[in-house]
Formats: C-alpha cells, sequence, structure tokens
C-alpha cells in the first residue's frame, strides 16, 4: 500500500485554522510561569512579609541551585520528547563516586578536585548508555530510565552495603559552607551551570539539533540530522548534570548513601513541566526550567513560611503538573497518547 | 505464529527452570516452608500488578500504584480500628478516587499516562504523609480481629493467599469475558481501529486506571493487615517489582498483548529471584540492579517496535 | 525543450499487487516548468517521491543532466540539486524560520564551535529575498500564516542553489491548494523570475493554473502518462478527456443488479458544514441506495466522510438519520444510530489486525454473544463462523489474526463486522484500494447484495470509473462544496468527462 502522506500530520487546514489560536495565545503562553512566579512572591510576601528578606532569598537561592542543575539536565532529554526517570539512580551513582574518591570515612583515596571531573564523567557515561539502550533497542525512554533509576540505586547500596560516607574534604564541603561576594560557592555553581547550559541549547549545532529533534522527528531527519546521536548526546549531557547536581547535594549534606537523591526526580519534573517546557518535545529551554525551578522553591519556602504542612508538599506539586499540563495542552494534537 | 507461542511460553518455562536451578543449588529451597514464602512474597505482587496489567495492556502505564498502596494501609490503620469494616470501604474507595483522578488527567488533558501517573502519585503521597503525619500508623490490638480474613487461615492456607487467589480469578474473568477486557485488548493493539468500532476508548481508558486504583489500595489493605499498620512508605519498594512482574510475564509494554494469567507467572518469577537470592546468599541491594536490568530486557524482548513509529 | 536537467526513463512502482507507476518516462528540461496533471491515484505523487528521493522505483532509472542518479533519500535528492515543497509542509514549526532554512547545513555558519548568528540570519535574509519575502528570519515558523510558511518551504528549496553545483529542479506539489488567488499570483511570478536559475514540476488540480505557468504538461492516468505537449498547444476540456480512460463493462460493476432505491430517506444533509473543510452540502441517502462522492484531494470529500461517522462534527447545518437530527460527536455515536464505516486506512482503522477475525466480527456488537453478562466463547465462534462462511472469507479458521489475512478478505471482515452491528448505513471509504481484481469483484458484488437488502451506502471510490459503475446519485465536490449533482441509473451512466469538470 502507498502510504497515504509522506509526514504524518495534521491537514493543512487544520494547521491554518490554528494560526490565530497561536498567536493569540503563542505571545502570552511563554509568560505564564513567570506571572505565576511574580504572583506567588507577591502572595507570600503579603502573608508574611519575612519572605522578602535578604537571608530568606539566599535560602531560596541556595535550596534552589540542586534543583536547578538537576531541572537543566532533565530539560535537555525533555526538549527531545523523551523522559529521564534515573535521576535518582544517577545521582546514587554520582554521590558515591564523588564521596569515595575525595576524603572521606571509608576509603583512602584523597583526590579532591580531581573527583569531580570523575564524577561528572561517570554520570554522563550512564546517561550515554541510557541513551544508546533507548536508541538502539527502541525501547521508550521512560521504561529504560526507570531500569536505569533502580539499578543505580542498587549499585549505589551494594558499594555503600547499604550504609553512609562522610565527607572529610573541606574543599568540597566549601562549596556549600564557604561564600563568595555573599552567597555560598554552589549557587555560583549553579548559575554556571544554567549559562553553560543556556550557551549549549543556543550557540551550538547540538543544542540547536534538539529542538529540531522534538518537533519533529521524521522532518529533522529528512533534513540530515543524525537522530541517534544527537540523543545520546543529550542523555549523557543530561547524565553529566545529575552528576554536577549530586557533586552540590554530598557538598550540601557532608555525606552521601543511595537514597540521599530520594524525591529529587519528582520535584525536577514538577519544575521542569511548570516551567513551560513542552514534554511533546521541541518547546522550552533552561530559562523556563529556571522559572520552573523558582516556582517550586519559593512555595515550599512560602508553605512553611504560612504554616501549611510539608507533608502536602508533594500533593500541590502533582496538582502543579497537571494545572500546568492543563494551560500548556496543545488542544489540536489529535494523535493517539499512550 | 511460532514466535508469540514460543514468547507466550518463554515465562512458564523460565519459572521453572529458576525453581529447579535454585533447588540444585539450594536444597533447602524445596521446602513448605520457602514455597510459601515465596507465595505470601507474591501475593501482593502479584496483586498490584493485576491491576497495573490491565492498565499496559491499554498502552498506558500507572506509576501511582504504591503510593495508593500506601494511602490506603494508612485509611484503613487510621479508620478500621475506630469504624471497623467501612475503613475498609474507605480505604479501597481511596484508590478508586486516586484511579479516577490519574484516569480522568490522562485521558482529558491527553498527557502521556506515565507523567499523569506520576503527577497523581505526588498528590497520593502527600495525602498520604499528612493523614498519617509522616509516621507508621500502628493498629490497635483490639481492632486485629477485622483483619483476621487476611492473617487467619483455612485449611492451612493463609486467608491472604486466598484472598488473593480470589482476586486474580476475579481478574482472569474480567479481562477474558467482558466487554471491558475485549475493548481494552483492542485499544492496546489498535487504538485508531478500536475507536472506529464504536468503542469509547477514553471511557474504557479510565476504567483501567480505576481498576488499578483499586487493586492498589486492596493491596494497601492487606499489606496493613499483616503489618498490623499502615505507612505513607508501606508499598514504595513495590512499583518496580509489580512493573517487572507484568513484563517479565510478557504482557508487553506496547499494549494489546498479555493478561492477568501471565503477570501471575511473572510476579512468581520475581519472587523466586527475591526469596532465591536471599537463599543463594546475594546481597539484598543487589537485587534492585538485577530487578532494574530484568526490566530493560523485559521489555526489549516483548515489544513489538512496528507498533511504535516514534520511540520516545 | 532545451536539454534534459532531470529524466525518469522507463520508471516502474509496485507496492504488493498495485501497480503505482508503469514504465513511466519524463523529461525536465533545464530552465522549464513541467506541470504534471492526472485524477486521485493516477500516480503522480508516487512520482514526485521518487523524483523526491522519499522512494525508490522498483524498476527503470532516474538520470540528471544524462548520467545515471540513483536517490536512496531525500538527502541525496538535495545534494542532486533536487528540492520539494510538499503539500504537507515539511518546516518544523517551533524554531525559527532561519533555522529552517539553514537546517542540517549550519556547519557553515559557525565560529569557534558555536553558532553566528548573525551570518546565519543574513543568510536566511537572502534566501527569503529570492521568494519575495521580508519577514525577519527569527521569527518562529508556528507564527507564520500558512502561504508565507510555503514561501519558506521554496526559500528553504531555493537555499540548494548555494550548495550544488548544477541547476535546481524544484519539485512543487500541489503548491495552490490552500493558497488565496493572491498568493498563487505571488507563488507564480517567484516561480517566472526564477527560472532562469532552475527547473520546476508542478502538480494540481487546477488545471487553469497548470496551463498558466507550465511550458510542457504530462497527463497520467492509470499510473501511466497517457500524453505530454506544450502548454500552449492544448485546452483544459483536452486535459479532461485525457485525464479519463476507457469506459468499462458494465457488468464489471454488476449493473444489472443495480436496483432502484426506495423512496425512505435514511440520512440527510442539509446545508452540513465543517469550517476550514467543506460548506453547505446537502444531500440525501435512501434505503439501498449507493451515493457516490466525487471530489480530487482538498475538495472537502474526506471531512465529509469523517463528520459522517463522527470523527469530525460539523460546525452548522443539520443532519438527519432517520428523520431524527443528530450531531455525531464520535464514532461511538455513530455506531449507535446504525452506522458502519469502512476505512480507506484498513490496516489503520479498519481491523485491530492483532486480534482474530472472531473478535473483530464481534467488536462492534459484543451485545449479541453476551451470555449473563458475560462473553460466550461459544456463541462468539458459531457466529464468526457464520459470516466468514457468508462472505467466504479466506481464513484460516476464527481464531486467525487478520494480520494473516489478504487484504480482500480483510476487507470482508471489516464489513461483515459492521453486518453483525446491524448498520443500516454504510461508508465506504476507498473500498478497493490496494485488492486485486478478483478482490474487488467480490467488494462490488457484496456491495450490490448489501443494497438489495436494503443497507444504505455512501461511496468514495478510487476511479471515477468504479464510483459511477457502483453509484445510483453521485455528488460532486470541489474546493468544499457541492458543485454537482448526478443521477447514475443501470443503463443510463454518466460519462466520466461530464463529471470531472465539476472536478477540477
Amino acid at each position: 500500500m502507498p502510504s497515504h502522506s509522506v509526514f504524518p500530520r495534521g491537514t493543512p487546514s487544520v494547521r491554518a485554522d490554528g494560526v490565530l489560536r497561536r498567536k493569540l495565545g503563542g505571545r502570552l503562553q511563554p509568560l505564564v510561569p513567570v506571572v505565576v512566579l511574580l504572583a506567588l512572591c507577591i502572595m507570600i510576601t503579603a502573608a508574611n512579609p519575612r519572605f522578602l528578606t535578604w537571608l530568606n532569598l539566599v535560602r531560596i537561592a541556595a535550596s534552589a541551585a540542586v534543583p536547578l542543575v538537576l531541572s537543566l539536565g532533565l530539560t535537555v532529554v525533555v526538549l527531545l520528547g523523551s523522559i529521564d526517570l534515573s535521576i535518582e539512580g544517577t545521582m546514587a551513582i554520582g554521590s558515591i563516586v564523588l564521596s569515595l574518591l575525595v576524603a572521606n570515612d571509608v576509603t583512602s583515596f584523597r583526590l579532591g578536585w580531581l573527583a569531580l571531573p570523575i564524577t561528572l564523567a561517570a554520570t554522563a557515561l550512564v546517561g550515554a548508555g541510557n541513551g544508546l539502550v533507548h536508541v538502539w533497542f527502541r525501547i521508550p525512554s521512560f521504561m529504560v530510565t526507570l531500569g536505569t533509576w533502580f539499578i543505580g540505586l542498587g549499585i549505589a547500596a551494594v558499594v555503600l552495603g547499604g550504609g553512609t560516607v562522610r565527607i572529610l574534604d573541606p574543599q568540597i564541603r566549601g562549596l556549600a559552607l564557604a561564600r563568595f561576594l555573599g552567597l555560598p560557592w554552589l549557587i555560583w555553581v549553579a548559575v554556571g551551570a544554567l549559562i553553560l547550559a543556556w550557551v549549549i541549547q543556543n550557540y551550538t549545532r547540538l543544542g540547536r539539533h534538539m529542538y529540531a529533534v522534538g518537533g519533529d522527528e521524521n522532518l529533522a531527519a529528512l533534513s540530515g540530522i543524525r537522530i541517534r546521536r544527537v540523543k545520546v548526546a543529550a542523555f549523557a549531557l543530561a547524565g553529566a548534570f545529575y552528576g554536577l547536581a549530586s557533586v552540590l547535594e554530598v557538598a550540601q549534606l557532608g555525606q552521601a548513601n543511595a537514597v540521599s537523591g530520594e524525591g529529587r526526580l519528582f520535584a525536577t519534573v514538577t519544575a521542569v513541566v511548570v516551567g513551560g517546557t513542552s514534554l511533546t518535545g521541541g518547546v522550552g529551554g533552561p530559562l523556563n526550567s529556571l522559572v520552573g525551578v523558582l516556582i517550586v522553591v519559593v512555595l515550599a519556602n512560602g508553605m512553611i513560611l504560612i504554616g501549611v504542612s510539608p507533608y502536602l508538599q508533594a500533593t500541590i506539586q502533582g496538582m502543579m503538573i497537571i494545572v500546568a499540563m492543563a494551560i500548556g495542552m496543545d488542544r489540536r494534537r489529535t494523535g493517539i497518547v499512550k | 505464529m511460532s514466535v508469540s507461542t514460543a514468547r507466550a511460553a518463554a515465562p512458564g518455562l523460565f519459572l521453572a527452570v529458576l525453581v529447579v536451578g535454585i533447588c540444585l543449588r539450594v536444597p533447602e529451597f524445596a521446602s513448605a516452608r520457602s514455597f510459601l514464602a515465596v507465595l505470601s512474597d507474591a501475593a501482593p505482587l502479584a496483586i498490584l500488578a493485576a491491576g497495573l496489567t490491565f492498565v499496559i495492556l491499554i498502552g498506558a502505564i500507572d506509576l501511582s500504584v504504591q503510593s495508593v498502596a500506601s494511602l490506603a494501609s494508612v485509611i484503613a490503620a487510621l479508620l478500621v480500628p475506630r469504624f471497623g469494616p467501612a475503613g475498609f470501604l474507605a480505604a479501597i474507595g481511596a484508590g478508586v478516587a486516586a484511579g479516577l483522578f490519574s484516569g480522568l488527567t490522562y485521558v482529558t488533558l491527553r498527557v502521556p499516562s506515565f507523567i499523569a501517573t506520576l503527577a497523581s502519585s505526588g498528590v497520593v503521597t502527600g495525602v498520604a504523609l499528612y493523614i498519617s503525619n509522616a509516621a507508621t500508623v500502628t493498629i490497635d490490638e483490639r481492632a486485629r480481629v477485622y483483619f483476621d480474613w487476611i492473617n487467619g487461615s483455612a485449611l492451612g492456607v493463609p486467608g491472604y493467599i486466598i484472598v488473593t487467589a480470589v482476586i486474580l480469578a476475579a481478574c482472569a474473568i474480567v479481562q477474558n469475558y467482558t466487554r471491558f477486557g475485549r475493548y481494552s485488548l483492542a485499544i492496546g493493539s489498535g487504538e485508531a481501529a478500536a475507536r472506529a468500532a464504536g468503542i469509547k476508548v477514553g471511557r474504557q481508558k479510565v476504567y483501567a486506571l480505576v481498576v488499578s486504583g483499586l487493586l492498589a489500595a486492596l493491596v494497601g489493605v492487606i499489606l496493613a493487615g499483616r503489618q498490623l499498620s499502615g505507612s505513607p512508605t508501606l508499598a514504595n519498594e513495590l512499583l518496580l517489582p509489580s512493573i517487572a512482574a507484568v513484563l517479565v510475564g510478557g504482557t508487553a509494554i506496547t499494549g494489546g498483548v498479555g493478561g492477568v494469567g501471565r503477570t501471575l507467572i511473572g510476579a512468581l518469577i520475581v519472587s523466586v529471584l527475591r526469596i532465591g537470592m536471599t537463599f543463594l546468599g546475594i546481597n539484598i541491594f543487589a537485587q534492585q540492579i538485577v530487578f532494574g536490568a530484568f526490566l530493560i530486557l523485559a521489555v526489549g524482548l516483548t515489544i513489538d517496535p512496528g507498533k511504535l513509529p516514534f520511540v520516545k | 525543450m532545451t536539454r534534459a536537467r532531470l529524466q525518469a526513463v522507463g520508471v516502474s512502482k509496485t507496492f504488493g499487487a498495485t501497480h503505482a507507476l508503469q514504465d513511466v518516462s519524463v523529461d525536465i528540461g533545464a530552465n522549464e516548468v513541467v506541470g504534471l496533471i492526472g485524477e486521485n491515484g493516477a500516480g503522480k505523487s508516487t512520482l514526485m517521491r521518487i523524483l523526491a528521493g522519499v522512494q525508490q522505483p522498483t524498476s527503470g532509472e532516474l538520470r540528471s543532466d544524462g548520467q545515471r542518479l540513483q536517490l536512496g533519500s531525500p538527502l541525496d535528492a538535495a545534494r542532486s540539486g533536487i528540492g520539494i515543497v510538499f503539500q504537507e509542509q515539511s518546516l518544523l514549526l517551533n524554531i525559527s524560520v532561519a533555522e529552517n532554512i539553514v537546517l542540517g547545513h549550519e556547519r557553515a555558519f559557525m565560529r569557534n564551535g558555536f553558532i553566528d548568528w548573525r551570518r546565519l540570519h543574513a543568510e536566511a535574509r537572502a534566501q527569503l529575498a529570492k521568494v519575495g519575502l521580508t519577514i525577519d528570519p527569527s521569527t518562529r515558523t508556528a507564527d507564520l500564516s500558512f502561504s508565507a510558511r510555503q514561501m519558506v518551504e521554496l526559500a528553504k528549496a531555493l537555499a540548494l542553489e548555494d550548495r550544488v553545483a548544477q541547476d535546481l529542479v524544484i519539485l512543487l506539489d500541489e503548491p495552490t491548494s490552500v493558497l488565496e488567488s493572491a498568493d498563487i499570483e505571488v507563488l507564480f511570478e517567484r516561480i517566472r523570475a526564477l527560472k532562469r536559475r532552475a527547473s520546476f514540476v508542478f502538480v494540481s488540480h487546477r488545471l487553469d493554473e497548470v496551463l498558466a505557468i507550465s511550458d510542457r504538461v504530462y497527463v497520467m492516468r492509470d499510473g501511466r502518462v497517457v500524453a505530454s505537449m506544450g502548454a500552449a498547444d492544448t485546452t483544459v476540456p483536452e486535459l479532461h478527456r485525457l485525464m479519463v480512460g476507457r469506459e468499462l463493462h458494465a457488468e464489471y460493476y454488476h449493473e444489472s443488479s443495480q436496483q432502484p432505491p426506495s423512496s425512505e430517506v435514511v440520512l440527510e444533509a442539509d446545508g452540513l458544514s465543517a469550517a476550514g473543510h467543506y460548506a453547505d452540502v446537502s444531500f440525501s441517502l435512501r434505503r439501498g441506495e449507493v451515493l457516490g462522492i466525487a471530489g480530487v484531494i482538498g475538495s472537502g470529500r474526506e471531512e465529509l466522510l469523517r463528520t459522517l461517522f463522527g470523527f469530525l462534527p460539523q460546525t452548522s447545518g443539520a443532519l438527519r438519520i432517520n428523520g431524527e437530527r443528530v450531531r455525531l460527536q464520535s464514532p461511538a455515536a455513530a455506531v449507535e444510530r446504525g452506522i458502519g464505516y469502512l476505512p480507506r486506512e484498513r490496516r489503520l482503522e479498519g481491523l485491530v489486525m492483532y486480534m482474530s477475525v472472531a473478535a473483530n466480527l464481534t467488536l462492534a456488537n459484543l451485545g449479541s454473544i453476551l451470555w449473563h453478562g458475560l462473553i460466550s466463547r461459544k456463541r462468539e465462534t458459531v457466529l464468526a463462523d457464520h459470516w466468514i462462511r457468508a462472505l467466504s472469507v479466506r481464513a484460516a479458521g476464527t481464531d486467525a489474526l487478520c494480520l494473516s489475512l489478504s487484504g480482500g478478505n480483510q476487507q470482508k471482515v471489516v464489513l461483515a463486522k459492521w453486518l453483525v452491528a446491524g448498520s443500516r448505513i454504510l461508508i465506504l471509504d476507498h473500498p478497493t484500494r490496494g485488492l486485486d481484481v478478483g478482490a474487488k469483484a467480490d467488494v462490488y458484488r457484496l456491495v450490490r447484495d448489501l443494497g438489495r437488502d436494503g443497507v444504505a451506502v455512501i461511496l468514495a471510490a478510487d476511479t471515477l470509473e468504479e464510483l459511477i459503475g457502483m453509484s445510483h446519485t453521485i455528488i460532486v465536490m470541489r474546493d468544499g462544496g457541492v458543485t454537482a449533482r448526478v443521477d447514475a441509473p443501470a443503463g443510463a451512466k454518466p460519462a466520466q468527462i461530464e463529471l470531472i469538470g465539476h472536478m477540477v
């Protein structure tokens, strides 16, 4: 049978209809997360003015550092239209590699800063593994990364025998404890990661090709883009970001164990989705994730200030995912959703 | 046809080889006690996985079952001592509500099921943490009589195993002999054709997630009975094994192929592996690695790439 | 014609039993605009896809400047200077216009490993200037109007110019079907201006446009080239005559068993419209009648059929089924009203290929095999056996997967499914597509039998000949409206040429 169309898309007239809607909604939609963030800040300040104190703002920035770096990684994958559920597993690998290589109470390695590139390489490798299995065996990414999530946790638990490593390296600890221009170093590291992600996304071929792949894989392939290479590179890049996040986390906690990243996946997915990066791929970016992370972190901070039970955080984040999806929903999309 | 026959028979064969293999290495494994240990490990897993089977058959996934089970355990532990069996209804009702919530989010917002259920998993976990104050809720001595159907035994068979058998039988009937079961298969293997045959696809998808929520809540109740407590993190470790059970049993992640019978085999494989690994002296932490790898492998073996124009 | 820039020589293409192209030879001269016309299914699209490298010929070859040319992919075609402007646009909507134009070739605009946006935008502006567009190249493509996107697509194809040594060949597949007439004039102006540097192949259903822009015209029919002539030497009526073929023997369509329909109206459309697709369509369908709908792609015919089965509810106008006013919100609603649908995409929408014949037969009416609320396998098998014999479906058994059936037998199973469901109105969307002659004959006979039993049929056919042969009444659609209504009683069938004039 001759296939009916070369490109499986809606009929032209359907898309022609969408032009008006897109013009009205398209311009404003990207601003929704920013408006939400501002409204949130105003409401919380109204309820408790302590929100706007320098101390509290620094606290927010510090607690946003790890989620931001994680979200930058996840954004790369989500831009492709894929998903990465292995965040906690990859972080577990990153934290044990780092903690066992720097001065600690279990091994006798004292690699210091040299442990950093090794950690990032290890987690990038985990990410590349995700990408390779996903691409070569054509297994949906959420399934592959669900597997890696637990493999990562398992490896970390086996290596540590379920225990915890304490970090004795003062320089690593310094990331969280020492300050530069009044702010803890980890905030500067997170900002650096944001700039790096932004440059990659906007000024490199890989970054631009990620958008093309996320927009429409078939069309991107027709233009000669090597889809598989882009995907594997994206997963590896995401892995490296998770590795960096695990470094920051270890620095904050002063210790590492298999489950220290627990709960990170959920908060990260929330931040990315709430920031306006589309799960279908091709729309969004690092700045969206910044806004998304701030929304999540500010909300958590505000809940404490206002006196809402912190236990409800997950509930509110879950609702936020759904509301964000409802706002960003593309009603013209009529394909099968699985 | 031979390929699909082989695929259908493979999990059963694998289970047999696994049991024989472990027995040969560790003869003590071949005992009534370890047999019972496998069954009691497999029972909650099988129910959870049976619910997931309905969802996976239509080509979706439910990542909220563990949270729903935990919430149900908390509700049961809180309410049964106060209100008696009505507490069970509340727990199960919460599961149905959670399934309905996931299902409506998935269908009306047209978001991928993994994200819809991930979101509702968060919602549910938050509620469980809130009502339990993030602590284990112990069931009072006097209320334990209400849990006799779980903890008692008939003819030497523990109550919860009988309950599990009844639930699985009911699932098998629903899957093989009702409209819902047939429609699920049709949607999973060809959603467009199912829609064009006049099936209300959205409604069936919601049903599938409701069934999954209902069964997850039942698991929560059973676990609460066996441990005589409920906890907001009680079933957290069960998500991966239950997905693994469905897929290892031979139900395809792409939908349309498989069933509760296969899932029972899958659950037994997972439990034999878990108990067997302990017998073989394999590090308990290494089990997660094995399951993670198994999951990817099982998906790889059961997937039909022809059905996925884009793999994302 | 000057020297041949691109040639197809004896090209054939088969899909299973279907011959989409047979021994087609086409020359595209340098600096020439070649028009390609033909009915739906004549083979134009297949030829375009082969020239564009999307599909490969089964036999025969392509030549570029006299050299043999093998195109394994659209990328190969691009390297040989062949660019495509597809009817369904191939631009990525989520990225900027500039990025679309240079997609895959960003390397030329990099500095120290980073993209030099200033140079990239300058390049894009230069390409856009070729087609007379002065938009900001950083505009998101989704924000452009449809016709502007079409121009961007043309600019993207023209950007090839700087990357290949040869003159370009630009394939335009129905570029005007979605454009307003002012936009069409702009497009034609650009084509005329660009002719000095490129050749064009222009496919359109609008024959006056083809004659206006082309130097030469090829007419295709049934997968063959049946005529080629200078555009100045022919007329629209002559092209009409060439597009339609022989008149087939009446008995092929069992014309003698075509009985006049009853007067009882089962379905009625009154001013039916779906915004953006078709407007003000009225007709009535009687018991036992076959109502044919003629129309080319884009005429609104497909969408009308989708409305009648609940995929695309009407935005205005009335639809009455057995006198009752309805708005079909879903296929489920249509099925409840006794409508059945035989889709064009049989494998996608017709059958659940991975389920058994029996399960597919009962899918639209599981109620008929329930026993105390549960599915009775025994009743299902008996029912399936009955229908397999009644329609002489060749299957290994009721348990055979539909996947294992031939196209004709699959089609019978789809029909049987609706008979099991008790449908009294059937929508047949290209029911013989991809079938061999014998299987087609079976389908024609079945449709006649259905008519005798009082089932009403709405038919969209693969060819005009088939449509005329099978229908009692024909409505012709063009550009979203009904342009003619023709009776086709047995023994007094209209000629194809009568219809084609209303279609294109």
